[in-house]
């Protein structure tokens, strides 16, 4: 199968990024509790996966060329926190309606692994230019779709009678263990 | 600083997994077996003591307008001295946390700590604060740990008691393999934090029943 | 007090976090000078103990042309090569050796390098019993392998038929490649 869509399928479903990856589970339980936040939310953060992706493919080859690989840590995480600032400004510019709801969320997005660990993966795999901003993109669509489909099972989640020390984070949690035994299904869906 | 104090939150009331809720992505990811939990664990503590009194000492020299590219910086630093020193020195955990030690730069604990302590206070309380954190951390990963590893593989200490393999306490064919997998960690990660809210809210019973007996 | 919009004031920032970043790369560039022979030693023994565990008495790199673009060295030994091949996994890139003796069978294969699932795919490289059978399996073997499930004779790994297909595609690259060396 060509990489391409074996990247973009594998991405959005058997390998997702948060709930068979784990990356980025901090927005991801933080920012779900509604279903246009969690969407604006994961927009964005596909946006900067894809940008970021494709910036540090560039840096990398640059460290490379220098023999400084050691530095890729400090070097990617300084590109992904510029880049969630010019994302910030720009927001804050041209849509505003965005940039209020997501406001808070904005500069967590530096923080999120999914971001640093896709570009991470893309060096690791020696991903090409191409390959590195499609991975980029269908991981960060992946993140959205999982969080969206989160948001939507958490908005009744959280209206259940449950035991009291269960409220709240815990149960949000054994919700997502579902949710991720409904994703092992697609582990299966990778074809040669 | 009362130190007693420090280390009570640390590893209790203000613990970083299971009450402050930072750093999930580890704390689910790599609790697969107790050598990989106690040496997340570690990395994780020795790195936040580090940046913890890195940024304490230059906390009036940062402008706060950039205060956390600062921070991230000096953290992914210290993140990179780690990860090399381990694929140095301990192979064998490099190749099992994989990119979760890179990651650690993103990990909200050394981030949260820094602006939440660290910017604020002296550099012995601060480190004392990385340590208090760091073993609390290390604690939860523990504990999320053995329960997977027991339910998942039906072994203990899986990496490094009995070369290795752990001790077998459930026979093979029983243990249900979806606890290590990323199943298993959020239903482990929710029924462990429910646990230790329980175990609050007991706590806090005992301190109202005393004061009303005063 | 400055203004937060003085050219000064944004020097001053700039300059700042120059600074810090240049502290922590020189810091790096210590610490990695220490490492990196290390880590590079490490690397070499790694691949002489897999080559090693395949081809008895070890072997020296030679050169080779590769048309399934997996088979990245081969080293030749007195009884045969040992091939380093990195097929697709379930997960990842899955790096392993695969010893070829000179009649193009299969001496034994072993896994370097993998990001499989821990349980299921990574039982393909552990030191288990379940782990230990499934790579014996191969030794024997020539021609082109596939698992049972493709009309093969490689019995798969329970759960993981993605690992073992790609371990298959492994060894076939290898037996392969090794053929055209003649």
């Amino acid at each position: 199968m060509h990489p391409i869509v074996r990247i973009n399928i594998s991405a959005l479903l058997s390998q997702n990024f948060i709930l068979v990856k784990f990356y980025g589970i901090c927005p991801f339980m933080g920012v779900s509790k509604k279903i246009d936040t969690a969407l604006g939310m994961g927009m964005a953060v596909t946006f900067v996966m894809a940008l970021a992706s494709a910036a540090c493919y560039l840096i990398n080859l640059l460290l490379i060329a220098l023999g400084l690989e050691y530095m890729q840590t400090v070097a990617f995480i300084l590109v992904i926190a510029a880049l969630v600032q010019v994302v910030e400004m720009f927001l804050k510019k041209f849509v505003p309606a965005l940039y209020k709801a997501l406001g808070v969320f904005l500069p967590l997005i530096t923080t999120n692994c999914a971001v640093l660990g896709v570009v991470l993966v893309n060096v690791q795999e020696g991903y090409n230019f191409l390959l590195s901003v499609v991975n980029g993109a269908a991981g960060g669509l992946g993140f959205t779709l999982a969080i969206v489909l989160f948001a939507s099972v958490r908005e009744r989640v959280d209206k259940t009678d449950c035991p009291e020390c269960f409220k709240g984070f815990p149960i949000a949690l054994i919700a997502a263990g579902l949710l991720a035994l409904a994703f092992m299904g697609f582990s299966g869906l990778k074809i040669f | 600083m009362d130190f007693k104090k420090q280390f009570k939150e640390g590893l209790l009331y203000k613990n970083p997994v299971l009450v402050q809720l930072l750093g999930m992505c580890s704390t689910l990811a790599i609790t697969t077996s107790l050598f990989n939990g106690i040496g997340m664990g570690l990395a994780v503590t020795a790195i936040l003591i580090c940046s913890n009194v890195l940024i304490s000492a230059l906390r009036n020299f940062i402008p706060s307008q950039i205060r956390i590219a600062a921070y991230i910086t000096i953290i992914a630093g210290f993140v990179t001295i780690v990860d090399l020193a381990l694929q140095a020195f301990i192979p064998a955990l490099s190749a099992s946390l994989g990119v979760f030690i890179p990651l650690i730069v993103v990990n909200c604990i050394v981030l949260g700590r820094a602006e939440a302590f660290a910017s604020k206070n002296t550099v012995a309380a601060s480190a004392v604060d990385g340590l208090c954190q760091g073993i609390g951390y290390t604690c939860a990963l523990i504990i999320v740990c053995v329960i997977r590893e027991l339910l998942g593989k039906g072994t203990f200490g899986g990496g490094i008691l009995n070369g290795g393999e752990g001790i077998r306490l459930i026979p093979a064919q029983f243990p249900a393999m979806q606890m290590v997998m990323p199943v298993g960690g959020f239903l482990v990660l929710g029924f462990v934090i429910a646990g230790s809210q329980k175990l609050m809210m007991h706590l806090e019973m005992k301190i109202k029943k005393k004061e009303e007996a005063k | 007090m400055k203004t937060e919009s003085s050219a000064a004031y944004i020097a001053r920032l700039a300059i700042t976090l120059l600074l810090i970043t240049a502290v922590v790369a020189a810091g790096l560039a210590c610490v990695n000078a220490v490492t990196a022979p290390e880590i590079e030693a490490l690397n070499v023994q790694k691949t002489q103990n897999a080559v090693e565990a395949v081809l008895p008495g070890g072997g020296e790199e030679i050169a080779f042309t590769d048309d399934s673009g997996i088979v990245s060295t081969i080293y030749k030994g007195q009884s045969g090569y040992a091939v380093e091949v990195t097929p697709a996994g379930f997960n990842g890139t899955v790096t392993m050796m695969v010893g070829v003796d000179n009649a193009g069978q299969v001496l034994g294969i072993s896994i370097v390098n993998h990001t499989e699932t821990a349980g299921l795919g990574a039982e393909a490289a552990s030191q288990g019993a379940a782990g230990t059978a499934f790579r014996s399996q191969f030794a024997g073997m020539s021609g082109s392998v596939s698992v049972s499930k493709d009309g093969g004779q490689v019995d798969a790994l329970t759960g993981a038929t993605i690992t073992s297909r790609a371990v298959c595609a492994g060894v076939n690259a290898a037996l392969n490649a090794v053929s055209k060396l003649g």
